[in-house]
């Protein structure tokens, strides 16, 4: 084709590709990373429509655009009709084949006939139609009842079909109908034609209007490298506020949270599928199911899909044929013998059939790409865009794909790009691992992606869990209730801190503190470089046993899935946080809870909060705010304040003008923000911490919950159970009326809380487990000791069945933890190294040892002097038979002892006058020492 | 002619090798490393299960000093930046020098700036720090990379708030990171601390001294005769005796006789049990030998108060206590501080001793 050419060029520079070289030499030019508005971006429009478009209209109008980037898209728009014209027919096929229906599902009878219209209607006769009609009737006319969705912007529209948008749970019900294992896909487009007309009324509610000005570009366009910075909402209503004076055209983008476009539904957060080339003409037809790669037929028949390949084949077509799908990994036969060595040739498709691949064969062959929607608008000009998130696959990454990559995985990259929805061809289904591994029969467009790729650096960073939880926070669509909590890093303040730094990164790199990495304002330019270069190998190709799964689950910084045995400290708290802030008054209050560490006081405050927060989200409980300090990680007392406004507003000040401002938000009750009349919940870990030699932080955090309009309620957590009495008076009468004692926990709590997180691993023998918790409980009812105990127990456990593995091949090896092991772990954390210390060593420090044991039996005194030491010393040595080494050797092995701590003493220098006293109780000398075989005497003087 | 000379050639070969060998603890450590119960494996396998398994761990070392706690640490962790070379960062501290904790978080900070290659800023405060080290462990756990803390004298972090240690081991209980530390200390009883000593899950104790045996054989290698080529039961006989030396003897070889009276007295005034004494009890115990044996050594009080104060110097005598800095040297009370059996040996050895002093030493 002439046009080829021309077009590859465009093409390329979208995206990351495969050698580092190829994205250096890329990165030179500027077209990656472009924003939205710069000229470069119309290529990745690549489909058709977009086209008719332009060509709809006359070049002068385009050219009379106002602002210079229209004109430019313009431009760029006509470059491209002429490449695009010819091939229009070919690319549009797949949407229309996507909506491939089952005759078996009678809910949408229509669908019966989009398969027949789809053969009928030419594609000359719909362009044809198409330059007639505007975009939002082009729908209907591409196949009677085609697919195609209306957008609009009409609020006034929007009540009639919001009910009708299907849930999720429908489609998979759909789903499961299906005859064929591997066609999810086919469900995700069908339409029915309610579900078409109107997006959902409650997203589409939200989308609101905002004018894009020129200054608004050009602050884009300054950023160079779209990379990190996803275009939230509330990012762009920032960046427009500003300028929205100077704005006077009436050109409004539309944001949209969920969109329906040509019979898809598009959600932010969804992943898709992009066109890549439209040359292919071999591929244009996309089979809606895979064929079998025996028969080559789709047929009815349940096919099963090869873990190696990733072919599908009917179970009946299968030498020999398999009944019913098997459970685990099944290996197809072909890729079973070509793994033995041996040259197999797959079947070839019967004459004059060209085997059709499928969207996920064309994705991980680089046919086409993945990405994930970040944003959705309809812009000025009626076009909708979103901005995408691009998936890349392992080939594409400057690693390449490494032996334990899985056949299905994705990266996500820190690139993002503008694209227009035209060129989305479906959707696809890419899966956290967790996720990815419950998936069994979710068709062929399911993929796994538990990396995120840095195009800058090349490096893999696992995608953190909280990510999800994040976006689920944020479709609550409650931002302002996000913005006040502590960990919310996004709020206004941060991003912006975080792209001005991003241009003095690219502008001046000559402020080294601006950047460095440990700073305020470069930490997050700079953690991002942090990534492994590979995918290390045993994070894949390793099983865990039961043991390593216990101690996994047994490591403190999993949480648990539930907290047994608090329940009723639990339900103290809830009661005291919900009175305090659902009263209307809200009165201030204070609670203190103390308790010997480890017993769950921070995690049952944390939970009750999780659980409050939930209510919240529901809308049964008002908005508030939640604050957490920990007295430890406040470099001084009084930068408490500036944590507390921090948290409270997200301006760091000093803690003088902080606790000013605090005051009069409390004290006075001052309210600036509108978010401030919300109660507030203050919960300060290791209160006593902040106890200064005035009392007077504690005096000032303690005092605004008694003030009337300050609707604070601090939670103070602290191991003393008499703090409030320690203090001055008028602050534990502030602070000492409601009181929770978290006491240690028994055996009997312990085990239920070691067994609940070991539930469902089979590691432990139970003996085992009651010991360990027994100890600890009689000890100190730690539960955080508990824990370790066990996980060291298991460790020891997992050590020595390792060693035994490789030393001997006897398949007696035993994986459970037994006592033993825990008695092993027990003593190696209580007995203390002072015993086996005593016994090793040297002769002259044994005789110096019970030469100190003896004095104290003959005097009485704990206190002795070198010189009557030395005098016991060569006593003892001549009346044995020992050579007496003479005091100044003497002398070092007491120093040595005193090092260590067996002994104090003071320093060397004093000889003869210097003081010495045991550290340890006489008797654990006389237990060490009194069996020592090179000196048996020594149990004489014991 | 050339015999000798390339045998002395070889020898010098066989001498440095000895010597290298010595002072290599790979090459000291290595043999023990086998065995299961070894310290090394033991340590190496949960350094390892951090790696591997993406938990965090934490682990005190305990002996005596010269017992090869560094030694074998540094034994298992080069063994495994060889077996995982980019998962693992190492940062070192040492309680001697970053025993506070602002300027241990900011030493934590440059170090972890360098193993990732990133800027440095010297200013960042202390909160930056932490947020920081916090941050990087996360992202660090993220991307499959342990960060081993190694806490050298670890007694001096564990002194104060332990702000640091708290910090760093709460931070690898909450965040999801796989972070290792490891304390190193020579202290036994060093966790008084409750809050603490809850947080450190293993002990592994050292208690084999292995340095000075090291350094003896060292010692004896170096006196090795290059001419004879063999180490001979010679070299190590001195080896020892400059191993175990005994500083207060010879420091009476290097005193006069006016000092040697001095102290002959002191030990006389212990023998009449009398406690404590200073410069003029000394004195007058001086004087009245004078009378009564009319020795010859007889010296005016200001020259017998610079005797007095070299001895102090020597550290043959000290003060008893601190107290009394005000006072002068004369009025303080003293006390030898050797025994009478040494100063015995001493008189015995040294060379033109009066024969009185010895006299008077033995009645």
């Amino acid at each position: 084709m002439p046009t080829e050419t021309p077009r590859k060029q465009f093409q390329s520079p979208k995206k990351p590709k495969q050698s580092p070289n190829n994205v250096k030499s890329q990165s030179s030019t500027p077209s990656i990373h472009l924003s939205p508005q710069t000229p470069q971006l119309p290529l990745r429009r690549s489909s058709r429509r977009s086209l008719q478009l332009f060509t709809s209209k006359t070049v002068d109008e385009m050219l009379d655009l106002s602002t210079p980037r229209k004109a430019l898209e313009a431009l760029d728009g006509i470059g491209k009709c002429s490449g695009n014209n010819r091939k229009g027919s070919s690319v549009r096929t797949p949407r229309t084949l996507k909506c491939k229906f089952n005759e078996e599902d009678r809910e949408i009878p229509e669908m019966g006939k989009v398969g027949e219209g789809n053969g009928e209607v030419s594609p000359e006769a719909l362009e044809s139609k198409k330059r007639k009609n505007g975009l939002s009737e082009e729908g209907s006319v591409k196949m009677g009842k085609s697919p195609k969705c209306k957008l609009n912007e009409d609020l006034g529209k929007l009540g009639e079909g919001n009910g009708d948008v299907v849930s999720p749970e429908k489609r998979k019900k759909g789903l499961r109908n299906e005859e064929s294992v591997k066609t999810r896909k086919s469900l995700r487009c069908k339409l029915s034609e309610e579900e078409m007309e109107i997006p959902d009324l409650g997203k589409l509610g939200d989308a609101t209007f905002f004018p894009v000005s020129p200054q608004a570009l050009e602050s884009k366009k300054r950023k160079k490298g779209g990379e990190k910075r996803a275009v939230t909402r509330a990012m762009a209503t920032r960046s427009l506020k500003k300028v929205n004076k100077e704005e006077k055209k009436g050109r409004k983008r539309v944001y949209y949270k969920k969109v329906v476009y040509d019979g898809g539904e598009f959600e932010v957060g969804d992943d898709v599928y992009v066109k890549r080339r439209e040359d292919a003409s071999s591929d244009d037809e996309v089979p809606e199911m895979e064929e079998c790669r025996v028969c080559f037929k789709v047929g009815r028949g349940v096919m099963i899909e090869c873990d190696d390949c990733l072919g599908g084949f009917h179970l009946k077509c299968l030498t020999p044929p398999l009944k019913e799908v098997p459970d685990g990994d099944w290996v197809c036969g072909f890729c079973q013998a070509r793994k033995l060595g041996k040259d197999v040739e797959f079947p070839k498709p019967p004459e004059g059939k060209k085997r059709v691949r499928t969207l996920r064969e064309k994705l991980l062959a680089s046919d086409l790409w993945a990405a994930r929607i970040e944003s959705l608008w309809k812009e000025v000009d009626g076009s909708y865009w979103f901005r995408g998130r691009w998936y890349i696959i392992p080939e594409e990454t400057a690693s390449g794909r490494q032996p334990h990559n899985l056949k299905r995985e994705l990266y996500r990259t820190n690139d993002f790009a503008d694209i227009e929805m035209e060129s989305i061809i479906r959707q696809c289904d890419v899966m956290s691992p967790k996720e990815y591994a419950k998936a069994n029969d979710q068709g062929d467009d399911v993929f796994l992606c538990e990396y995120e790729y840095d195009i800058q650096w090349h490096s893999f960073k696992r995608l953190a869990e909280i990510d999800n939880d994040e976006d689920g926070e944020c479709a609550n669509g409650d931002e302002d209730w996000n913005s006040c909590k502590e960990d919310d890093s996004d709020t206004d303040e941060d991003m912006e801190y975080e792209e001005e730094n991003e241009r003095n990164a690219h502008a001046r790199p000559s402020t080294t503190h601006q950047l460095a990495a440990n700073s305020r304002k470069g930490r997050f330019f700079g953690i991002r470089k942090v990534g492994t270069k590979m995918i290390p190998e045993h994070v894949r190709c390793h099983k865990q046993t039961e043991l390593e799964r216990a101690k996994a689950t047994l490591l403190l910084a999993t949480l648990p899935k539930s907290l047994p045995c608090r329940n009723k400290e639990m339900e103290e708290i809830t009661t005291f946080v919900k009175g305090a802030i659902c009263d209307d008054q809200c009165l201030g209050r204070c609670l203190y809870i103390h308790g010997v560490p480890g017993t769950g006081k921070t995690m049952s405050v944390l939970a009750v909060m999780r659980n409050i927060k939930s209510e919240v989200d529901a809308g049964s409980i008002r908005p508030y705010c939640f604050v957490e300090v920990n007295g430890l990680k406040l470099a001084a007392p009084e930068n408490i304040y500036t944590v507390i406004y921090e948290a409270l507003t997200g301006h760091r000040v000093s803690w003088k003008k902080a606790l000013q401002l605090l005051n009069e938000r409390f004290s006075d009750g001052k309210k600036i923000a509108k978010g401030d009349d919300r109660p507030c919940i203050l919960l300060i870990d290791e209160l006593d911490l902040l106890v200064t030699r005035n009392q007077s932080v504690l005096y000032n955090i303690l005092d605004w919950p008694t003030k009337p309009h300050s609707k604070l309620i601090v939670i103070g957590i602290a191991n003393t159970m008499d703090l409030p009495e320690k203090l001055l008076p008028r602050i534990s009468s502030r602070m000492g009326i409601q009181r929770l004692c978290f006491g240690p926990y028994n055996y009997q709590q312990l085990q239920e809380i070691i067994s609940s997180r070991l539930k469902g691993i089979d590691a432990f023998e139970k003996q085992a487990v009651e010991f360990a918790s027994r100890k600890v409980a009689a000890i100190s009812g730690d539960a955080r000791r508990a824990l370790e105990i066990c996980r060291r127990a298991a460790e020891i456990a997992d050590y020595n069945m390792k060693n035994q593995i490789s030393s001997v091949n006897s398949s007696t090896v035993k994986d459970v933890v037994t006592m033993a092991d825990v008695d092993a772990a027990i003593q190696e954390m209580f007995q203390a190294p002072h015993v086996q210390v005593m016994k090793s060593c040297s002769k002259l420090s044994k005789i110096f040892l019970t030469a100190m044991v003896y004095e104290l039996y003959k005097t009485g005194m704990g206190e002795t002097t070198f010189e009557k030491l030395a005098m016991t010393c060569s006593c003892l040595c001549t009346s044995n038979g020992e050579a007496f080494p003479g005091w100044d050797t003497l002398l070092k092995v007491g120093c040595k002892l005193g090092e260590c701590r067996i002994i104090l003493c003071e320093a060397g220098d004093r000889h003869r006058v210097q003081k010495l006293q045991l550290n340890f109780p006489s008797d654990d000398v006389a237990f060490a020492l009194k069996d020592s075989k090179d000196l048996p005497w020594l149990a004489k003087y014991l | 002619m050339g015999r000798e000379k390339e045998k002395e050639k070889l020898s010098e070969k066989a001498l440095n090798l000895l010597r290298s060998r010595l002072s290599d603890p790979n090459f000291i450590f290595r043999p023990l490393s086998d065995s299961p119960d070894s310290n090394y494996s033991k340590l190496k396998f949960i350094i390892s299960t951090s790696v591997t398994e993406a938990c965090n761990n934490s682990i005190l070392l305990l002996g005596p000093r010269g017992s090869g706690k560094v030694a074998v640490l540094e034994l298992v962790l080069s063994d495994l930046l060889q077996q995982y070379p980019e998962a693992i960062s190492v940062i070192r501290l040492n309680g001697l020098l970053h025993s506070d904790d602002n300027c241990a978080l900011k030493e934590i900070a440059r170090q972890l700036c360098m193993e990732h290659q990133l800027l440095f800023s010297k200013v960042a405060s202390f909160d930056d720090n932490s947020q920081f080290m916090i941050a990087m462990l996360r992202e660090c756990g993220l991307a499959h990379k342990t960060i081993i803390f190694v806490l050298d004298e670890f007694d001096f972090f564990a002194q104060g708030k332990q702000r640091l240690l708290y910090s760093l081991l709460d931070a690898m209980q909450s965040v999801n990171s796989q972070a290792v530390v490891i304390g190193v200390s020579c202290r036994l009883k060093l966790l008084s601390d409750e809050r603490f000593k809850e947080l450190i899950d293993t002990y592994l104790s050292f208690n084999f001294t292995i340095g000075h045996l090291v350094r003896f054989l060292f010692q004896a290698v170096s006196y090795m005769d290059l001419s004879a080529g063999f180490l001979s039961l010679g070299n190590f006989k001195t080896a020892l005796s400059s191993n175990q030396r005994q500083p207060k003897l010879e420091c009476i070889r290097d005193c006069s006789v006016l000092e040697l009276y001095m102290m002959v007295c002191m030990k006389r005034l212990e023998v009449k049990e009398q406690a404590s004494y200073n410069f003029y009890s000394v004195m007058t115990e001086y004087k009245s030998i004078h009378d009564s044996f009319q020795t010859s050594d007889y010296y005016a009080a200001n020259v017998c108060l610079r005797a007095f104060e070299h001895l102090l110097q020597c550290q043959l005598i000290s003060f008893i206590d601190n107290k009394g800095h005000n006072q002068s040297v004369e009025f303080r009370p003293v006390k030898l501080l050797i025994s009478s059996a040494e100063l015995h040996q001493g008189l015995k050895s040294y060379q033109q001793c009066p024969a009185i002093l010895l006299k008077l030493m033995d009645r």
